[in-house]
């Protein structure tokens, strides 16, 4: 509730904090393959996701809601977006993922959110002069 | 090159780790390459303007009490290193590198099912004395079997050592993960979320600072203040008055 102070009216405002209101968290994760082979497309990247989780979480794992919402096969880029209760599980399954089809890969994880929005800039790609 | 890489997943200090292990004969500690030689500008950390921190550390495997009598003598070439760990391979090593062995870090091996257990009291002396325990990561991305020994062994330290631990990554560069990664990986070891973040940023700083201040200082003076007697008399005299008569 908004603070009446100062021998002033009351306030005609009221602050609400919300602490884990937002249902889902995005990711931005890029897959490194460095071999030259064939690339996954989108459909083979979620499997590749579910196996993950399926790896280290077992099968309740694997049934996380995780949804691909954009994929890239260029850049091996995709945005996820996960329920936010399973976002440990899922960035731990994709950190501990070693193999894509027995060829080496790495899942780095570039940006996380719980807002869609904040994805689009990385303060980590700034050049500062 | 591999070292490009760690630069560019998001750490702000990296130290070059040499291992050596006294089981082979004949090892002797070589001096440290300097980072400079290895690379004409460091490059800068993500998302700021200052340069990555390259550091030099030491790896020692010691398996039997007498390889620790090297680190105990005044060996030039241990001194040019920043960061000392050791690796005790039985439980009388683990115990004496907690208590009075001179190093930064404790590294355990989380792939083999541990021939010793922990117990509490080394691992308390030797948080007190500053000193880290380590762990690798690496093993868990490459096979399973390793992954649940690795995590069931990182279960059992946290719950020893309350949580004073710091990450380790080795060799391939596609092995390497981020600092943000590696913190997500303490909570399923069992850590709360700052203890988590803390074993990437906050406990690697302090280990780097334990072993500088193991570089520079051998000794500590301090004076204190002795408190004055006080005599008791019938009238206050003021302090400064008393002080002239007594000179």
């Amino acid at each position: 509730r908004g603070p009446a102070g100062r021998g002033m009216a009351a306030a005609a405002f009221e602050r609400r904090v919300l602490r884990r209101a937002a249902e889902h968290h995005y990711l931005r994760v890029r897959l490194e393959l460095p071999d030259g082979g064939a690339r996954p497309n989108a459909a083979q990247f979620k499997q590749l996701v579910v196996t993950a989780l399926r790896e280290l979480h077992g099968e309740v794992g694997a049934a996380l809601p995780v949804d691909v919402l954009t994929y890239e096969e260029k850049t091996l880029s995709a945005i996820l977006r996960v329920i936010s209760s399973g976002l440990v599980k899922l960035w731990s399954a994709l950190t501990l993922l070693g193999f894509y089809q027995n060829r080496r890969c790495a899942f780095r994880v570039l940006q996380t959110s719980p807002f869609l929005l904040a994805l689009s800039g990385n303060s980590r790609e700034l050049v500062l002069d | 090159t591999k070292y490009s890489l760690c630069f560019s997943v998001g750490y702000s200090a990296v130290a070059f780790n040499h291992v050596i292990d006294f089981k082979e004969k004949k090892q002797e500690i070589t001096k440290p390459v300097s980072p400079t030689e290895l690379f004409p500008s460091l490059p800068i950390v993500q998302g700021t303007s200052k340069r990555i921190k390259v550091l030099t550390r030491l790896t020692l495997i010691v398996s039997d009490p007498s390889h620790c009598n090297l680190l105990r003598s005044t060996s030039a070439n241990i001194k040019l290193y920043d960061i000392i760990a050791v690796f005790p391979k039985t439980e009388k090593l683990f115990h004496i590198a907690c208590t009075t062995l001179d190093v930064d870090l404790v590294c355990i091996n989380v792939t083999e099912k541990l021939p010793f257990y922990f117990r509490r009291p080394p691992v308390n002396m030797a948080i007190d004395r500053g000193i880290y325990f380590e762990l690798l990561y690496t093993p868990a991305i490459k096979d399973s079997t390793m992954r649940r020994y690795t995590i069931s062994n990182a279960i059992s330290l946290m719950q020893i050592c309350k949580g004073k631990v710091s990450s380790q990554s080795e060799n391939k560069p596609l092995e390497l993960r981020g600092p943000y990664d590696v913190a997500n990986l303490g909570l399923l070891f069992g850590l709360s979320e700052s203890q988590a973040k803390a074993a990437v940023s906050t406990n690697c700083r302090a280990t780097m600072l334990h072993g500088e201040t193991r570089k520079t200082a051998c000794g500590v003076v301090y004076t204190v203040k002795k408190p004055r007697k006080v005599e008791e008399e019938e009238t206050p005299v003021p302090v400064c008055k008393k002080a002239k008569t007594q000179a």
